[in-house]
């Protein structure tokens, strides 16, 4: 449904994105996760058409949806495709929500202009949608303001715009993360639940590898703009092979024993301006060697996933 | 062993004036909270938004003061004392903050944020300045060679670190951490809670650990109290314990496990954290409660320990 | 975000020698920057350069048309009108400097008391100050006028009160702001004293936004003072003021026009050379959105 080849990404002189690869089918969940800085949100950016709003431009790779190259595709229809049959879900939702008008407008408004309803039918839609949301009393729902909800329930009513007019793909650029933890947790299963009934091809932006671990099944590890481990969830975590993979993992306690030790990784995430040369970890790679920081490693595949590490499927 | 912290019935009310325009409103940030802290334990409060959590931190060091209640600390009255007491006992009783971009005034050095502590207590450190912004620096596991960088220049987990060495300056005996990590990138909160382990364990602090994060809170601490709205509806004397509260339950059932393996069934527990302006009597999860029975929507449930695990529900688990 | 607090940290913490030199570093700085280090120069040097007395009268010479040895001419008088222009700039910049550092210290002092106490005390300091904004410049100076006599005194004191209101009000909004960060929280946890609070954390914060408010109050002084000296309420004969010049001009402007309009271009080149060089600083520090949050 979805294929991203070698995408790079760049602003002005700077490239903070390059050498991003996955694909998606329907039904799928695929997760990005990273930590800040890793260039997670700028791959959703460019799924969606959107970089040149921010000044970013693609300057190499392909991104392909349903058979269709996206990278080369001009704004009126890219725009038609957005909303349509890509569906975005964004971080903060009381900044994807037009504060002085009405839920049920909003809502409508996207079927009106995708699917040409008229103002009725989408209402009925809308109501129909917000249902299997369960949003209580959908009807009562569409006649308030954003501000007179709470966070969970306007990231539900943001879901329900970005399914309105019934998308293939959804991009969910860290849905969870400025809610509660039960929120996230019912948000998370929503959108299992989307997943399975409407077999969508979800794209899971997240920080969090316990949320990853819940909901996704392939992952794509980054870190410092560049992909550096894809595979199914369960060889990513059951085998992971790139250093900064099993960190990242070990950096979440798991409570199963008292003599469990977080111990962290040492330095810290580096900014666009010093993405390191070589492997972009090997400052805070324990297994570095002179190669790492000379050479950029590429991809070796190992067991169902792949690394870029020059050590990837050697004995840690 | 002694108890550095005993709280008693603290309670905090917030309230805004009526006006023309608007009804007068009353919030119990803090209702009824007693608990124990003995020397040398670490106790995690974990709650959502809006349960009082960071509250109860500011009132146990009194940077607000509570609407009712009482508080020893070492066995001593603190709401007793004078602001010149109050302001020695300072010293000794230190914070960590959630956001360590706004925890050091940028126009500090980072010697001079770490000295000040000296400064406002009047008081000389051991050797000389240079030595102990050298010791400081080198005990949170910073390069001293940072004493002269401004905040701008460093970054957040080494800011929050510049945080924990202004707080333990003066040498205190209890440190609370006001969800000290939770601004950090994954791979800098596990540095710093590794770094507060062991600055535990040298110094033999005793912390209050205040959080949103269930799994968190479960490796770093002994004791865990869970607060909804105000009040502590749990306290789980080990942190293995199964939760007694259906609140604790249902926190429990949405952390997730770094691991597919172990992916969970989420419970279908619908609704959000109510407004704290004006509460309805009763239990104040009671609307969110799968179990919740008449006898939860008029009266409130009492904090009672059955076994030694305390449960503030009339149905408990 | 954190590059922008990074920035706005920067700003802060660099308040003084390197702001000013980010400054002078557009070539708009430059230009504005060097005329107004020229023009205080020669306000400083102002008995050494002047060709002529400024207060010399030359009857036999009155109404000299610019050329040699009056450069600018002269007035009816026969005074040299680049002496004057020369001595007036002294006259203008020491009143506006004077009375916009009266306003600062004050305005400063009664908004951090303001902001930082709050409570009753807070409203009735604001509602005072914001009662001597809503008077006009010209009647605060001629109440003066009425108690101590037309003079530079009262055109620094009515100068000083018609700005007060913008720094009281600059000041209470920062220290408002600034009470919110943690660093505050976690000092006041240290210890401190209230006394610390202010003077080594809330007033070196909130001092950048107020000095370049000021500068740029000083321009707007200078225009004020020779309004009032217009008027006669400002500098009395002999003392050159820009502002005198221009009203005893304008009895021969079609006979002698250069009476009128160098005091006239000087003041104007001033003006907008301080709010350029104001716009400048503005920028180097990165606090256009805190100055006009005030």
């Amino acid at each position: 449904m979805l294929e991203v080849r070698d995408l790079e990404v760049a602003f002005g002189p700077v490239a903070p994105l390059s050498g991003v690869s996955f694909s998606l089918a329907k039904g799928e969940t695929l997760g990005i996760v990273g930590e800040s800085g890793s260039g997670k949100s700028l791959t959703a950016m460019s799924v969606m058409g959107l970089l040149p709003l921010s000044g970013g431009r693609i300057t190499a790779g392909s991104i392909v949806f349903d058979g269709q190259e996206l990278t080369t595709l001009a704004e009126p229809a890219y725009r038609k495709l957005r909303g349509a049959r890509l569906g975005l879900i964004t971080q903060n939702p009381m900044t994807s929500l037009d504060p002085l008008q009405k839920i049920g407008p909003q809502v409508d408004d996207v079927a009106v202009l995708h699917l040409g309803m008229t103002g009725s039918e989408a209402r009925a839609r809308t109501i129909d949608i917000l249902g299997t949301l369960r949003i209580p009393e959908p009807q009562l729902i569409c006649d308030r303001y954003p501000h007179q909800m709470s966070g969970g329930m306007k990231q539900r009513i943001v879901i329900a715009m970005a399914l309105a007019a019934d998308p293939d793909v959804l991009v969910a650029d860290e849905p969870t993360t400025a809610l509660d933890v039960t929120v996230q947790a019912q948000i998370i299963r929503l959108l299992d639940d989307l997943v399975k009934e409407r077999d969508l091809a979800l794209v899971l932006i997240t920080h969090d590898m316990s949320v990853v671990a819940q909901t996704c099944d392939k992952v794509v590890v980054m870190y410092a703009g560049r992909a550096i481990e894809h595979g199914p969830v369960e060889a990513i975590f059951d085998a992971p092979q790139h250093p900064y993979t099993q960190a990242l993992i070990g950096c979440i306690p798991k409570g199963l024993s008292d003599d469990e030790h977080l111990t962290g990784i040492p330095g810290t995430v580096p900014t666009v301006l010093n993405y390191p040369t070589g492997c972009p970890f090997h400052p805070r790679c324990l297994r570095a060697e002179d190669v790492c920081s000379t050479d950029r490693p590429a991809f070796v595949q190992h067991g169902q996933s792949a690394a870029a590490c020059h050590f990837a499927g050697a004995a840690p | 062993m002694t108890n550095k912290l005993e709280v008693r019935n603290f309670s905090k009310q917030f309230t805004s004036p009526g006006g023309p325009f608007r009804k007068a409103r009353a919030m119990h940030a803090v209702n009824d909270v007693s608990f124990d802290l003995p020397a040398g334990r670490v106790i995690g409060v974990v709650g959502e938004s809006g349960c009082g959590k960071s509250t109860l931190a500011r009132l146990i060091l009194r940077l607000i003061e509570p609407s009712t209640g009482s508080l020893k600390f070492d066995g001593d009255d603190l709401r007793a004392k004078t602001p010149t007491q109050m302001r020695k006992l300072r010293a000794d009783m230190q914070m960590v903050f959630q956001d360590p971009y706004s925890a050091i005034d940028p126009r500090y050095t980072i010697a001079r944020a770490v000295m000040e502590p000296f400064e406002v207590q009047g008081r000389k450190p051991q050797g000389t300045a240079v030595e102990e912004i050298d010791a400081l620096l080198t005990m949170v596991g910073l390069n001293p060679g940072l004493a002269g960088s401004f905040p701008h220049q460093i970054s957040g987990g080494q800011k929050q670190r510049v945080g924990i060495a202004r707080a333990l300056a003066l040498r205190p005996s209890l440190l609370v951490l006001d969800e000290p990590t939770a601004s950090l990138d994954v791979s800098v909160q596990a540095q710093i809670i590794s770094l507060l382990e062991q600055l535990r364990d040298d110094l033999g602090l005793t912390y209050l650990f205040i959080s949103h994060d269930l799994s968190l809170v479960r490796y770093f601490c002994d004791e865990i109290l869970v607060m909804y709205l105000g009040r502590v509806v749990e306290a789980l004397p080990d942190t293995d314990l199964p939760a007694r509260h259906p609140y604790t339950a249902t926190l429990m059932d949405s952390t997730f496990a770094p691991d597919p393996k172990l992916r969970r069934v989420i419970t279908s527990l619908e609704g959000e954290v109510p407004s704290p302006f004006n509460l309805p009597p009763g239990c104040a999860f009671a609307d969110r409660c799968p179990g919740a029975t008449a006898v939860c929507r008029t009266e409130t449930p009492i904090l009672s320990a059955l076994d030694g695990h305390p449960v503030a529900c009339h149905h408990p688990l | 975000m954190t590059s922008m607090t990074g920035t706005a940290a920067r700003a802060m913490a660099g308040f003084g020698g390197t702001a000013v030199g980010r400054a002078f570093g557009s070539w708009l700085g430059k230009i504005a920057g060097g005329f107004l280090v020229l023009l205080i120069l020669t306000a400083i040097f102002a008995p050494w350069i002047t060709p002529f007395d400024y207060a010399a009268q030359d009857l036999m010479n009155g109404n000299a048309p610019p050329g040699w040895p009056h450069l600018l001419g002269t007035d009816q008088f026969g005074r040299d009108v680049l002496s004057r222009v020369i001595y007036g700039a002294r006259t203008s910049l020491s009143v506006s400097a004077t009375a916009i550092a009266i306003s600062i210290t004050v305005g400063m002092t009664l908004g951090a008391a303001a902001g930082y106490f709050g409570g009753f005390f807070e409203r009735a300091v604001m509602t005072v100050v914001d009662l001597t904004w809503s008077f006009p410049d010209i009647l605060i100076a001629l109440i003066f006028v009425a108690i101590i006599g037309p003079g530079l005194t009262s055109t620094t004191f009515a100068i000083a009160i018609a700005y007060l209101a913008q720094f009281t009000r600059l000041t209470r909004a920062q220290i408002v702001r600034l009470k919110r960060e943690t660093f505050i929280e976690a000092t006041i946890n240290l210890g401190a004293k209230p006394r610390h609070i202010l003077l080594k954390h809330l007033l070196p914060n909130a001092i950048a936004p107020v000095i370049v408010v000021g500068m740029l109050a000083i321009g707007d002084g200078i225009v004020l003072e020779a309004t009032l000296g217009f008027f006669g309420l400002g500098a009395q004969p002999p003392t050159p003021s820009w502002g005198a010049m221009m009203s005893s001009g304008t009895a021969q402007l079609f006979l002698s026009p250069w009476v009128i309009i160098f005091p006239g271009v000087v003041v104007a080149v001033t003006v907008i050379a301080v709010n350029l060089f104001g716009d400048e600083l503005i920028r180097a520090l990165d606090i256009r959105d805190r100055i006009r949050g005030a």
